[in-house]
């Protein structure tokens, strides 16, 4: 289902934070993550173990899921992180973090693990 | 024997100077009146990922190097490089920022900070449009409504409310009694959980921002009739609400945030609003309306300011034979077109903050990492040079986000061995002039 993806600041999914002090697993449990509306989950035919797989033209990536009835339908948004970095791109010298069009879809694939993100950077040398 | 001290965090840019610390001689055992973004500041001084020794990355992995020999292999990184980078800087005080600026001369480089990606962008444009700022003190004195458009100051500078909205000012002595807020945003965030019956919330449809800006310019011109079926989401009564605050209110500050800045029309959001501004100061006889920059990291305003004051230009330097030039590039156009050979890191992180395909460039060239702790770029690092935490372990100067200097204090010792990112800019700047 095509939705819009906007990046933002939480202070509980704080990139800065989780670097600082946490352990990888506990930052991949809360920057691996997409917040989006209830009716979208049922649009979505989700259940709370599956996972969002978020693509579009620039990557894609694997994360967990929250509902929230505060965010508009066809929204979801996700913190500025390695994982949102995924799908952002670049346009007139600009990073676009908001208003990105991506197609999502309910997985029962893990989470993008932090490791395999770092690999994806390293290993596709231009 | 313990001592009690006020000081000032560097968590964020709003740099609160009324936090009571309580330390002996080695440590902080208390800290007082900090925001969960200070704490975590604080934390960086114990923290599991704090870096403690340079780092050198070869086929074997990462190697723990002596400070001599680590600094010797930057400078002889730095030497083989004949198009560096310098980024970040938003994170050091600005006695290191000069000297950055200075190795950037030194080395020929192209410098750039976090800035440019963030509030750099609205003050490149008003720096042909103009703007009218403001600072903390006048806010509380006398501004009478306040609005935040496409920011959630709650939980990116979070004390900022309980400063500019829930005070009392020199002309605003009941506080927030007489303080209006407005909110403009695509979802309830958590800053409009602070909001009373008076206060305006705007659930506005995703980048439609624009189109506001513009009905409301028409609007406090006094020739427009708002539609019935209001515009962007927004119902006509709140868009005639909006233009009474506007047009009644006494001193009204703006905060823009990221949502501004990434429209779909590339900068012309921040230009339409820059002419709103302009357009209601022109009206008003009473009072004023002005812009309060919102940037995270405690010290990117200053880096405008030692940038302008050392080279005439805030942000995006490209130094040739010791001068700066002319260059239209940021740091973004630089590494897309691979025009670097090395890119010198200092106190920030931008493989957690570039989309993937800029990170691939840039991880495609060696990097050399200064900065406290571990992070996206410390995984890809090819030196990693580790300094002090500036405003705990090491003094400095920093601009606050309204643009005021803040002496920051040396509170208890770095680690061992471990320097200022000024006493190791200083020692690399002293190499290259050998």
């Amino acid at each position: 289902m095509e939705m819009i993806l906007n990046t933002i600041r939480l202070i509980n999914n704080d990139q800065n934070v989780e670097w600082n002090c946490q352990d990888v697993e506990f930052m991949e449990e809360h920057l691996a993550i997409g917040f989006i509306n209830p009716l979208d989950f049922k649009k979505l035919y989700l259940v709370p173990s599956l996972k969002l797989h978020i693509s579009n033209n620039h990557g894609d990536v694997i994360v967990n899921f929250k509902q929230d009835s505060k965010i508009p339908e066809g929204i979801i948004l996700m913190p500025v992180s390695l994982w949102a970095n995924q799908v952002t791109y670049v346009k007139n010298n600009n990073i676009i973090y908001k208003n990105i069009k991506v197609n999502v879809e309910g997985t029962r694939d893990p989470p993008t693990k932090l490791n395999e993100l770092i690999e994806k950077i390293k290993s596709d040398k231009i | 024997m313990s001592e009690q001290l006020k000081i000032t965090c560097s968590g964020c840019s709003l740099l609160c100077d009324d936090i009571i610390i309580i330390k002996d001689d080695k440590e902080i055992k208390e800290i007082l009146g900090a925001c969960q973004k200070g704490i975590n500041k604080f934390n960086q001084i114990k923290s599991k990922n704090r870096i403690l020794s340079p780092l050198y990355k070869d086929k074997g992995g990462l190697k723990v190097l002596e400070w001599d020999l680590a600094l010797n292999k930057a400078i002889q990184i730095i030497k083989n490089a004949k198009k560096p980078l310098i980024y970040g800087l938003s994170t050091i005080s600005c006695e290191s920022q000069i000297l950055a600026l200075k190795i950037a001369k030194k080395i020929d480089a192209f410098i750039d900070s976090n800035s440019t990606i963030c509030q750099g962008k609205f003050l490149n444009i008003a720096s042909e449009m103009g703007i009218t700022t403001t600072t903390l003190t006048e806010i509380i004195n006398k501004s009478d409504l306040i609005i935040l458009w496409g920011t959630n100051i709650v939980e990116s500078i979070p004390r900022l409310f309980s400063k500019i909205l829930f005070s009392r000012g020199k002309f605003r002595m009941t506080g927030r009694e007489i303080k209006n807020l407005i909110i403009v945003d695509i979802y309830k965030t958590a800053s409009f959980k602070v909001m009373g019956t008076r206060d305006l919330a705007i659930i506005i449809r995703p980048n439609e921002d624009i189109e506001l800006i513009k009905i409301l310019k028409k609007a406090v011109k006094g020739d427009y009739t708002f539609p019935n079926e209001g515009i962007s989401g927004i119902d006509k009564q709140d868009l005639e609400r909006f233009k009474t605050f506007l047009l009644n209110s006494e001193h009204i500050t703006i905060l823009p945030g990221q949502a501004l800045l990434n429209q779909k029309t590339n900068g012309d959001a921040i230009k339409e609003l820059l002419e709103l501004v302009n357009l209601l100061n022109n009206i008003k006889n009473n009072g004023r309306i002005s812009l309060l920059m919102v940037g995270g990291h405690y010290n990117m305003v200053g880096f405008e300011h030692m940038a302008l004051s050392e080279t005439g230009k805030n942000q995006s330097i490209q130094f040739k034979n010791g001068e700066s030039i002319k260059s239209d590039d940021n740091i973004i156009s630089k590494i897309q077109k691979e025009d670097f050979d090395l890119s010198i890191i200092i106190g920030t992180d931008p493989i957690s903050h570039f989309p993937l395909e800029i990170s691939k460039i840039l991880s495609s060239k060696p990097i050399i990492l200064i900065d406290n702790k571990k992070s996206g770029t410390f995984l890809i690092a090819t030196l990693i040079l580790p300094t002090s935490i500036t405003g705990i372990e090491n003094k400095g100067l920093a601009f606050r986000l309204d643009h005021v200097p803040i002496q920051l204090k040396k509170i208890i010792e770095p680690p061992s061995l471990i320097q200022s990112d000024y006493e190791l800019l200083q020692k690399i700047l002293d190499r290259l002039n050998k």
